[in-house]
């Protein structure tokens, strides 16, 4: 689906954390998964800012590996603040889509 | 211009400029064009982290895949240099904020 | 009220005046908000505060309504005021610099890597 970038602000972010928490990647990698999710708007440029804030907030590991093609790749993992973050996050998103869906069902 | 002054006639400044010059040509007029915008805007970033070194970076590995620089950056270049310097204050705010006390 | 001559000279426009007059009949607090919204709106606006006006009337308005109705200012603006007011302005069109900074960083690289494809 396209025009989600207004929504996905913010979600984003948590996105990312939840595909580094599953094993240690690099950007490229993360924008290929989350296009294939069906997010085809976000681009390279969009996943590099959010790296950046979790590197610069302390919450991702990263190592530079060689690559087969050009410069050394960033690798990022989470640590521990950033697995708290991530928690965070999710406890966060389900209440807002709790929330959401119960005024959608038309309940108080 | 205070802020390239104080970055230009250093090494390093010298080294930042080569790797760009070796970026294929799409990626070097969009590096320009951001920093360009980036000088007027003025985050703090720019001198006291490694904001232009770190695109540069970004820039190498988006080339070295292939792909063309707006497929990496989004067409929309102004939004993603807004979204790297998002946690950086600007001087322009820095100036207000004494200003107004 | 020194932000007054600076936003409009020492020619009051009649809007302005009839703002101000609007202004003082609100509780302090709602006073002192309006005083920094307006402040934080100028950088927005043109010399001549022309392209203000609208604006100011309708953060004017919201605030009349807000006290109206007895909530307290902080309540209805929360902390960032100067957040509030680029909001107010760039909903009502208002362009900052930046703004026009931003259009012409797209423009010259869509020039550009156009004029580099011939």
């Amino acid at each position: 689906m396209e025009d989600l970038t207004e929504m996905l602000k913010g979600t984003l972010e948590g996105c990312v954390l939840e595909i580094i928490g599953r094993e240690e990647t690099y950007g490229y990698a993360i924008t290929r998964r989350l296009n294939d999710l069906g997010f085809a708007d976000v681009v390279d440029g969009t996943v590099y800012t959010i790296l950046l804030r979790l590197e610069r907030n302390g919450l991702v590991q990263v190592t530079k590996r060689p690559s087969e093609v050009g410069p050394p790749r960033k690798f990022y993992a989470l640590n521990d603040a950033g697995r708290a973050e991530l928690a965070t996050f999710w406890t966060k998103w389900q209440y807002v889509s709790s929330r959401i869906d119960t005024l959608k069902e038309g309940g108080a | 211009m205070g802020i390239q002054d104080i970055i230009e006639g250093k090494k390093q400044w010298r080294a930042h400029l080569a790797r760009v010059k070796a970026l294929p040509p799409d990626y070097q007029i969009v590096y320009q064009e951001m920093q360009r915008y980036l000088f007027k805007v003025g985050p703090i970033d720019l001198v006291e982290g490694n904001l232009l070194s770190g695109i540069v970076d970004f820039f190498e590995e988006g080339a070295a895949s292939g792909r063309g620089v707006l497929e990496v950056t989004g067409t929309d270049v102004a939004a993603f240099c807004d979204d790297l310097i998002k946690d950086s204050r600007t001087y322009a705010e820095i100036y207000q904020e004494s200003a107004g006390r | 009220m020194k932000f007054w001559e600076t936003i409009t000279g020492n020619d009051l426009t009649r809007e302005w005046k009839v703002f101000e007059a609007r202004a003082q009949a609100l509780p302090a607090d709602y006073q002192a908000a309006w005083g920094q919204i307006v402040s934080h709106l100028f950088p927005y606006g043109s010399f001549t505060g022309r392209n203000l006006t609208p604006i100011a009337d309708a953060a004017l308005g919201l605030l009349e309504e807000a006290s109206a109705d007895g909530q307290s200012v902080h309540d209805v603006l929360g902390d960032d005021i100067a957040g509030f007011s680029a909001a107010l302005a760039g909903g009502a069109g208002a362009r900052t610099y930046r703004d026009r900074w931003r259009e012409q960083l797209n423009r010259n690289v869509a020039r550009k890597l156009a004029r580099l494809g011939d």
